[in-house]
């Protein structure tokens, strides 16, 4: 082995070198993003909201009468979106009790939960038939929920590399820091959607 | 190499494979995940869309020289002065920025490689593919005010990709400032770049999400034939590089002249923790994505923002000007160039502050524009430019020139001060922002020839410091030791350029701010007390 460099280091008086702590590096980099993607939807629904007190000052009705929200559909697409989070983080417990059947599962559930909810919410944009350039509502309200869908299908990329990786053997009960951070991120989408849902779906038309 | 089997086996000959040398040229460029290369890469392109920015600016400054358009119609001219704006901040002050993190950061921390080097890379060819979008959307007759919807669609979505790419490099210098740091460099022992990065790129990250949902809603709202002159679409990306959030940009700068001057005077900082104050007392005053619209003007916190920005400029003028003070200073171009930014720094900040003052209505004449240009282009751009000069030796292992450096310094903070102070009259005068047409204002073309001419000579400093650092990057310059300077940070432990990982060998504890410094002259007792405290 090479020399350590000589830096602060060939002096008596210096301390010995502290053990190195756990990087968390990926840990470290999701957080980041998840700070930023929080204040993306919270600026996308400030625009809406903003949007929303011109309309409503002007003495129009938001949303325009003739939208008719389809709660049932969102309701559920939503509390499907709230279940994936549960079974993602079974991910996470799974994998630290070096289950990897259990993983797979539990991933694959993850990833079926998130589809529905994007199926269900392409189904609720189909129902109200509204078009993008119609209302100011429908701006911002696709502005917000097509910045969701972006993100939720970000998560499930993070979960098909953490499935891919899994599968090639990698993860362990000591080793599992991406797995943690692609379930931090699901949760994080998850979290956006229910604001989401609570801001422009139940607060305008209720469940 | 052989080894012998502990049951007296046969002698197993490790045959060593030979790894194949990297590629060179495009293909190396294309394919690298070296933090060193794409830091490298940032820097050069950065340079070069300043090219274009000034090119835009010169543009601009003879539609000055008289009353009324000569050059270009009232269309163009709009669409001219936005692309200077977006050329000069998000092609070319923030990517300088970035690529000096992506190289430094790991460097200053001790780290082998930055945390996410694909990340890097990415966001280093997402970044140039945006910027040609961008210029192919104007060229498309797009942007604000344009006359094509799908040119102004490509111009939004070249901008959304811009800001992902910002935020992209910075989860990575963020990352690995945050995580991959020596053992024993707690967030007091910091380097005061990496900690300026750590501030201004932070708060960066916070803010660019703000105008990437302005720009989605930009894109949905013209893709889908609305008006976006009914949502004041250029207030709604402009505030990026308006007060406040101006002072973020410029946060860096404070970084690189809290290096740079201590180093060059033969003093380090009094204590190194007051200059991580001022850095972050600017970073928290400067977050301005709360005030993207003109209301925000008569909003108490707004203008007491305003009024309290000037004190960390004043601070590290304080702090710089002690350093000098105490130590026996070495008169080297990028002394000047980070001395010099200071000082525009605070010019900056100084005139932003009386910007904000209830009554005097400054917010939309020239006024502002002096403001900008001097917290960016004085201050932002000219502690970019020491940056370049003193860390020359570690990016291209060569020296740039010191009278080149000198040279620019004189071109850049005189042009400078010259162009802002004009248009600071100009504003007093209520002469509009953006105008063209200056009848009425008596002292408009004595102010305005001014105004242009200090612009022209800084535009040439910003050449020839082009022109330096592109023929450093080719090679050409003085061969640099490892550490010129007698620095204080792990950066110049190491040699010029480093070697692929970084350092030959691994990095021991550090126990200061300043670990180089200490293997020279012993650890400060204030220093000590700052590190237990």
């Amino acid at each position: 082995m090479t020399a350590p460099t000589t830096i602060a280091g060939n002096l008596p008086a210096l301390p010995p070198a502290p053990r190195a702590g756990r990087r968390r590096v990926i840990l470290v980099g999701t957080f980041f993003v998840i700070a930023a993607g929080t204040v993306l939807i919270g600026a996308l629904l400030a625009g809406y909201f903003s949007a929303r007190d011109l309309v409503q000052v002007a003495g129009e009705p938001w949303p325009p009468e003739e939208v008719r929200l389809p709660n049932v559909p969102l309701f559920m697409g939503y509390l499907t979106l709230l279940m994936s989070s549960f079974t993602a983080q079974w991910s996470v417990s799974a994998i630290k009790a070096h289950d990897r059947r259990t993983m797979y599962v539990a991933m694959g559930l993850t990833l079926l939960l998130g589809l529905a909810f994007v199926n269900a919410l392409s189904f609720s944009w189909s129902q109200l038939g509204v078009a993008a350039e119609s209302s100011r509502f429908a701006t911002t309200m696709f502005a917000v929920t097509v910045t969701h869908l972006l993100i939720v299908i970000a998560a499930h990329i993070g979960f098909l590399v953490m499935g891919f990786r899994a599968l090639g053997g990698q993860f362990s009960p000591d080793n599992h820091e991406f797995v943690v951070s692609a379930a931090a991120f699901w949760h994080f989408s998850v979290a956006a959607g229910l604001v989401i849902w609570y801001c422009i779906w139940f607060l305008e038309g209720g469940p | 190499m052989t080894e012998t089997r502990p049951d007296g086996g046969t002698a197993i000959a490790e045959v060593p494979v030979p790894s194949p040398p990297p590629p060179s040229g495009l293909a190396g460029w294309l394919t690298t995940f070296d933090h060193k290369v794409v830091g490298r890469l940032f820097v050069v392109t950065s340079l070069l869309f300043l090219l274009l920015g000034s090119a835009a600016g010169a543009v601009l400054g003879a539609e000055r020289i008289d009353s009324g358009l000569q050059v270009l119609n009232e269309v163009t001219f709009f669409q001219v002065y936005t692309l200077h704006g977006e050329v000069a901040v998000l092609l070319f002050l923030v990517p300088l920025f970035l690529g000096l993190a992506t190289y430094l950061v790991p460097l200053q921390v001790g780290a082998a490689t930055i945390a996410f080097p694909r990340g890097s890379a990415t966001a280093y060819w997402a970044y140039v593919v945006s910027g040609l979008t961008l210029l192919g959307a104007y060229a498309a007759d797009g942007g604000i005010g344009g006359d094509s919807t799908v040119g102004t669609d490509l111009y939004l979505l070249s901008l959304a990709m811009l800001a992902l790419a910002t935020s992209l490099a910075l989860v990575s210098i963020l990352t690995t400032a945050v995580a991959l740091r020596a053992p024993g460099m707690t967030m007091v022992r910091t380097p005061l770049f990496t900690w300026s990065m750590l501030v201004g790129g932070g708060l960066t990250l916070l803010a660019t999400p703000v105008l990437i949902a302005r720009l989605i809603e930009l894109y949905i709202l013209n893709h889908f034939g609305g008006d976006l002159a009914e949502v004041d679409a250029l207030g709604q990306i402009s505030w990026f590089w308006s007060l406040p959030q101006v002072y973020v940009l410029a946060v860096p700068a404070m970084g690189v002249a809290l290096e740079v001057v201590p180093v060059l005077s033969r003093a380090r900082l009094r204590r190194h923790v007051s200059g991580i104050a001022v850095i972050g007392f600017s970073g928290i005053l400067g977050f301005g994505a709360w005030a993207q619209v003109e209301s925000t003007f008569d909003d108490l916190l707004y203008v007491l923002a305003g009024l309290v920005a000037v004190l960390p400029p004043l601070a590290l003028l304080g702090l710089l000007g002690d350093s000098v003070r105490r130590g026996s200073f070495v008169r080297k171009a990028p002394f000047l160039l980070a001395l010099g930014a200071a000082v525009h720094l605070f010019l900056g900040a100084l005139s932003g502050g009386i910007s904000v003052i209830p009554g005097l209505e400054l917010g939309d004449t020239a006024w502002s524009a002096a403001q900008v240009h001097f917290s960016l282009y004085g201050g932002a751009t000219l502690a970019g430019l020491a940056a370049l000069w003193y860390w020359a030796p570690k990016l291209w292992g060569v020296h740039l020139s010191d009278g080149a450096g000198t040279a620019v310094f004189v071109l850049s903070f005189w042009g400078v001060l010259l162009m802002a102070g004009s248009d600071l009259v100009s504003g007093l005068s209520d002469q509009p922002l953006m105008a063209t047409d200056f009848a009425g204002f008596d002292l408009a073309t004595v102010l305005n020839g001014a105004s242009v001419a200090g612009g022209l000579v800084s535009v040439l400093g910003l050449l020839l410091a082009v022109a330096s650092a592109l023929g450093a990057a080719a090679g050409r310059g003085t061969r640099a030791l490892a550490d010129p300077w007698e620095a204080n940070t792990l950066e110049w432990a190491t040699t010029s350029p480093p070697p692929p990982n970084n350092f030959d060998s691994p990095v021991l504890a550090v126990a200061s701010a300043a670990p180089l410094a200490d293997d020279r002259e012993g650890p400060r007792a204030s220093e000590t007390e700052e590190s237990t405290s």
